[in-house]
C-alpha cells in the first residue's frame, strides 16, 4: 500500500445508513416469523439456594404452553462462558444470585407464557448469600462455587517497590471504589428462529460475537457445528454485554425440542435483570514520585466483584491490573488484582474491561501527587508519559505509536486558558468553576492470549469482489471499514464491495467485538486477503500488459501501468483467465497480534501488540449550596493509530464522553432495587456539555 | 373490541381493536411498521416517538384507542418516493446514526420540531429531544444533524 490513501481517511458513507435512516434494518425483535412461539424464562427470586423441586405440571395444563424446559432438558453441556465456563444456561441444583434462568417456557401467546411464568412452583432452600468481596473471602465463607470463591488473580512484579517507595519524595495511598453500570443500549436484548428445511438451528441474534454463540450452542445441545447457524440480526448496541449470550441459549433450546419458530424479547426490566453489569473495583492504590514528580513506585490491591459468575471477569481483572499504572513509565510496580465470586448480579465486560474503573484510581493518584508537590497536574503526566523506548510495568518495551504525550500537548492549550481565564470567569454565588484532566491508555485486542480474526475474498468472473468476515458491526461502523480497507488494497470504491457479514453459514471467525480490536486485528486479516488478490492480479497482469509487475497498479476495476494509465486490463478478464488456469478464486485472510502471555508470578510478558492513549480536559461548575455538578465542556484528545473513518472515531469519543459522564456523575446500579430507565438515568442532550473530539 | 379511524402515514385505516392496545402494538404488531421501535415501552426512552396530529408522543404510552380520529406519521413516512428526507439527509451528512435504533425516533421528535417551529434555537432543540435517549453517540452529532435540517433548504432538486 501507498502512503497515500484514496479510502482510508474518507468519512465515506456508512454502510447500511439509508437503511438504518429509513428504521428498515432488522432487529432480532422485528423477525416476521411463520406463527412463532414466545419464550419466557423464570428466574431465581433467591441470591443463594439450592432448588430441591422444579414442578411445572400446572403449567403444561395451561391453553397455549407447548413446553416447560429445565436444566435436565438440555442434551449437552449446561455450562457456559468465554473464558472459563461456570454459567449454566438454566440452573442446576441451585440458584448464584436473583435473576438466574431456572425454568424456559414456550407457549403460542405472550399471556399464556406469563401465565406459565406463574404456575410453575419452585422449592428452594436457602443458603447463606455473601454480598461483599471481603466476606466471600472470609476464611469459612459460603461456597458459591465448588473451587471457592476466589476465581482469579493477576500479579505484576517490576523491580522492588519497598525499596523504592523509600525514595519517595511524596507518596499518595488511598481506596477508590466504583458502582455498578448498566450498559443501557437501546435496544433490549432479543433474539429468534427456526428450523431450516434440513435441520439445520438457524438463530438470529443480537450479539457481539456470532461464532462465539455457534460454539456455545453446539456445545450446550451436542449438536454437530453445521446443525447450528448463528445470524447477526441488526443489533441495537452492546457495549460488551452482548459478548455473552443472552437469549441465544434459550432459542437454541426451544428450538431443539419444539422444532417451531421461536422470539424471545426481553423486556427493558428483563434485560437489567438478566445480563451483565460493568464491574465494581475496589482500589487501594499507593503511588510515590521523587521531588521533581518522576514516579518511582506504585503499588495496587484490586478486588473486582464478578458476582455469581465469571463472564468475562479474568479479563476484567487482568486488564485492569496491567493498566494500573496509567500511561506513565513507573520504574517499580507491584500489583496484585482479584476476581472474587458473591451472590451479587453478575458482571462481564463493559466498555473498557475494567480500565473506566482504574483510570479513576491512577489519574486522582496523578492530581494528589501534584498537589502534594506543588506541580502542575498536566506537567506532572507530561514528565512521566509513555514514550517510544519507555518500558510499561509488564516489562514491555514500547516502540512505536505511543501517543500519550501528543495527547497532552493537545489539550495544553485549552487546560491552560481554561485555568488562567474561564475558571476565574464570575458566574454568581454559590457557583464555582472548577477544571481537571484524565489520562487513559487502553491495550487493543484481548490481554497476552492469542485472539486472531480471520476473512475471506472471493472474485467472480466477472472481476466482483466479495467480503466474507464474521465481524459484527453493532453500530460502531466496522463493516464500513472493513470494506474501506478492502477497497483501498484493490483500488474500488467500497460500496462496489459485496458484503457477507456475521453469518455463521458462510462467514469465518473474526473474534469478538470487544476490547477496541475489530479495525485492527479484523481489519489486518482482511487486508492480508485482499493483498493476496492484488498480487494474483497484478502477476497475472504481467504478461497481458507486458510490463513489470512494480510498475502497475490497480484502480477502478482494472489492473493498470503506472506511467501509461490508458495500458490496462479488466479485472473479469483476469478472473477468467485465472479460472481457467483452475486457480482458486478465494483467498483468506489471518491476523492474531503479536503478544507474549504474562508469567502467572511476575505478570512480565507483552500483553497487547499496541495501545491506544487519551487525554481529556473537563470544565465544569458546582453548585456549592446545593452539590449540583454540571459539565460545561470536554475535550477529548485521542490516539488511535490511523484513523480509517474519522467521522466514525469522533463518534465513538463523543459516545464514551457521554458514557464515561454518566459513569463519573450520573449512573449506578443498585441490585435489587434498579429496575429500568425510571430509576437508572443515563445522560440525555440535555446533560451533554459540548464535546471537542480530537485526534492526533 | 373498539372500533377506530385514522389516518397512518397519509393512509386511512378503519380497524377493530382490543381497548387495551397501546399504539405502538397497533403499529408494530398489527400494521406491522417495524421502523417504530420499543426500548422501555415506560416513555422514558423515545424509541417508540411517532407523531400525532403535528406532535412527537411516546407510542408505547398511548392507547391505540386515543388515535381515532388523528393523522399518525411513524419514520416510514418520511420516505419521498425513494428520496430520503431533509432530515434524514442531514442526519446522514452528519454521521448522528450508529446502532440505529433510536434514530426512527429521533427522526421524528425532529420532524415534529420542525413542524412546529422551522428554525429552531439550539436550546429549543435540545429541549425537543431530551426524551429521546441514544447511548452511542453522544448526541454531538444529532444536534449538528438537526441544525442542519433547521437550516434553510434549496427548494431546488438535490
Amino acid at each position: 500500500m501507498t502512503a497515500e490513501y484514496k479510502i482510508i481517511g474518507q468519512n465515506i458513507p456508512k454502510i447500511g445508513l439509508e437503511k438504518r435512516l429509513r428504521g428498515q434494518p432488522i432487529f432480532s425483535a422485528d423477525l416476521e416469523l411463520d406463527n412463532p412461539l414466545i419464550l419466557r424464562v423464570l428466574r431465581s427470586t433467591h441470591s443463594h439456594a439450592d432448588i430441591q423441586r422444579i414442578d411445572y405440571e400446572n403449567a403444561l395444563r395451561i391453553r397455549g404452553v407447548v413446553g416447560v424446559f429445565t436444566a435436565e432438558d438440555i442434551p449437552g453441556k449446561n455450562l457456559t462462558g468465554i473464558i472459563n465456563k461456570d454459567q449454566p444456561l438454566l440452573a442446576t441444583g441451585k440458584v448464584r444470585s436473583v435473576g438466574e434462568p431456572v425454568a424456559l417456557v414456550a407457549a403460542e401467546t405472550q399471556a399464556a407464557a406469563e401465565s406459565a411464568l406463574k404456575a410453575i412452583e419452585v422449592t428452594y432452600e436457602t443458603l447463606p448469600a455473601v454480598f461483599h468481596t471481603a466476606e466471600a473471602m472470609a476464611p469459612g465463607a459460603t461456597k458459591i462455587h465448588e473451587k471457592g470463591n476466589l476465581l482469579f488473580s493477576r500479579k505484576i512484579k517490576k523491580g522492588d517497590v519497598d525499596k523504592a517507595f523509600k525514595q519517595c519524595a511524596a507518596i499518595v495511598e488511598k481506596t477508590y471504589q466504583t458502582t455498578y453500570i448498566e450498559h443501557s443500549y437501546l435496544e433490549p436484548d432479543a433474539g429468534a428462529g427456526y428450523v431450516d428445511h434440513d435441520g439445520t438451528l438457524v438463530i438470529f441474534a443480537s450479539t457481539q460475537n456470532p461464532h462465539y454463540d455457534h460454539k456455545e450452542l453446539v456445545g450446550l445441545l451436542g449438536l454437530e457445528d453445521k446443525q447450528v447457524r448463528i445470524i447477526q440480526a441488526a443489533t441495537g448496541g452492546g457495549f460488551g454485554s452482548k459478548l455473552d449470550m443472552n437469549v441465544q441459549g434459550f432459542v437454541g433450546l426451544a428450538l431443539y425440542h419444539l422444532k417451531r419458530p421461536v422470539r424471545m424479547v426481553y423486556s427493558r426490566e428483563e434485560a437489567y435483570q438478566a445480563t451483565a453489569k460493568r464491574h465494581p473495583l475496589e482500589m487501594a492504590l499507593k503511588t510515590g514520585a521523587d521531588r521533581q514528580g518522576r514516579l518511582l513506585a506504585m503499588s495496587a490491591t484490586i478486588t473486582c466483584d464478578t458476582g455469581a459468575y465469571a463472564s468475562y471477569g479474568i479479563a476484567v481483572t487482568s486488564r485492569a491490573a496491567v493498566h494500573a499504572t496509567g500511561p506513565y513509565e513507573i520504574e517499580t510496580v507491584a500489583v496484585e488484582s482479584r476476581c472474587v465470586y458473591t451472590n451479587n448480579p453478575f458482571c462481564g465486560a463493559m466498555r473498557g474491561f475494567g480500565t473506566p474503573q482504574i483510570a479513576l484510581a491512577h489519574e486522582s493518584q496523578m492530581d494528589l501527587l501534584a498537589l502534594e508537590l506543588g506541580l502542575d497536574p498536566l506537567e506532572i503526566r507530561r514528565i512521566n508519559a509513555l514514550k517510544p523506548g519507555s518500558q510499561t510495568g509488564t516489562g514491555q518495551e514500547l516502540t512505536a505509536s505511543v501517543g500519550i504525550g501528543k495527547c497532552l500537548d493537545e489539550i495544553r492549550p485549552y487546560f491552560e486558558q481554561a485555568k488562567a481565564e474561564w475558571q476565574l470567569e464570575p458566574i454568581g454565588p454559590y457557583k464555582k468553576r472548577g477544571v481537571g484532566i484524565g489520562c487513559m491508555w487502553y491495550g487493543i485486542g484481548n490481554t497476552g492470549v492469542q485472539n486472531p480474526s480471520t476473512a475471506r475474498i472471493t472474485m467472480d468472473r466477472d472481476g466482483n469482489v466479495t467480503l466474507f468476515t464474521g465481524c459484527a458491526d453493532i453500530g460502531q461502523g466496522s463493516t464500513t471499514v472493513l470494506a474501506q480497507i478492502v477497497a483501498e488494497v484493490l483500488g474500488l470504491t467500497p460500496d462496489s464491495i459485496r458484503l457477507f457479514v456475521a453469518d455463521t453459514k458462510c462467514t469465518t471467525n473474526a473474534g469478538a467485538t470487544s476490547a477496541s480490536r475489530q479495525t485492527y486485528i479484523s481489519g489486518n486479516a482482511v487486508k492480508g486477503a485482499a493483498e493476496q488478490l492484488a498480487d494474483v492480479l497484478l502477476t497475472e497482469a504481467v504478461n497481458k500488459l507486458n510490463a513489470p509487475k512494480t510498475s502497475l497498479q490497480l484502480d477502478s476495476g482494472f489492473v493498470r501501468v503506472l506511467d501509461n494509465p490508458d495500458k490496462k486490463i479488466e479485472f473479469s478478464w483476469l478472473a477468467r483467465r485465472i479460472r481457467e488456469k483452475g486457480l482458486p478464486l478465494t483467498w483468506n485472510g489471518f491476523f492474531d497480534p503479536d503478544t507474549v502471555p504474562l508469567d502467572p508470578e511476575t505478570g512480565q510478558g507483552v500483553p497487547y501488540a499496541t495501545y491506544a492513549f487519551a487525554c481529556q480536559l473537563a470544565m465544569l461548575s458546582v453548585d456549592t449550596l446545593t452539590g449540583e455538578v454540571k459539565v460545561e465542556k470536554i475535550v477529548a484528545a485521542h490516539d488511535v493509530g490511523k484513523a480509517i473513518h474519522p467521522e466514525n472515531v469522533k463518534g465513538q469519543i463523543c459516545g464514551g464522553v457521554a458514557m464515561g459522564m454518566g459513569f463519573a456523575l450520573m449512573e449506578a446500579f443498585v441490585p435489587g432495587q434498579t429496575l429500568s430507565f425510571k430509576d437508572y438515568l443515563i445522560p440525555t442532550c440535555a446533560d451533554m456539555p459540548e464535546v471537542v473530539p480530537i485526534i492526533v | 373490541m373498539i372500533s377506530i379511524n385514522f389516518t397512518i402515514n397519509g393512509e386511512k385505516k378503519q380497524l377493530d381493536i382490543p381497548a387495551g392496545m397501546t399504539a405502538l402494538e397497533l403499529i408494530r404488531d398489527r400494521l406491522e411498521l417495524k421502523g417504530t421501535k420499543e426500548g422501555c415501552g415506560i416513555g422514558e426512552c423515545g424509541a417508540c416517538t411517532i407523531m400525532v396530529d403535528g406532535r412527537a408522543v411516546n407510542a408505547c404510552l398511548m392507547f391505540a384507542a386515543q388515535l381515532d380520529g388523528r393523522e399518525i406519521s411513524t419514520v416510514e413516512s418520511l420516505d419521498q418516493a425513494g428520496q430520503l428526507h431533509p432530515i434524514q439527509e442531514a442526519f446522514a451528512k452528519q454521521h448522528a446514526v450508529q446502532c440505529g435504533f433510536c434514530t426512527p425516533g429521533l427522526l421524528m421528535s425532529t420532524r415534529a420540531l420542525l413542524t412546529e417551529k422551522s428554525n429552531p434555537d439550539r436550546s429549543e432543540i435540545v429541549k425537543a429531544i431530551s426524551g429521546n435517549l441514544c447511548r452511542c453517540t453522544g448526541y454531538h452529532s444529532i444536534i449538528a444533524a438537526i441544525e442542519d435540517a433547521a437550516k434553510p433548504q434549496p427548494k431546488e432538486g438535490k
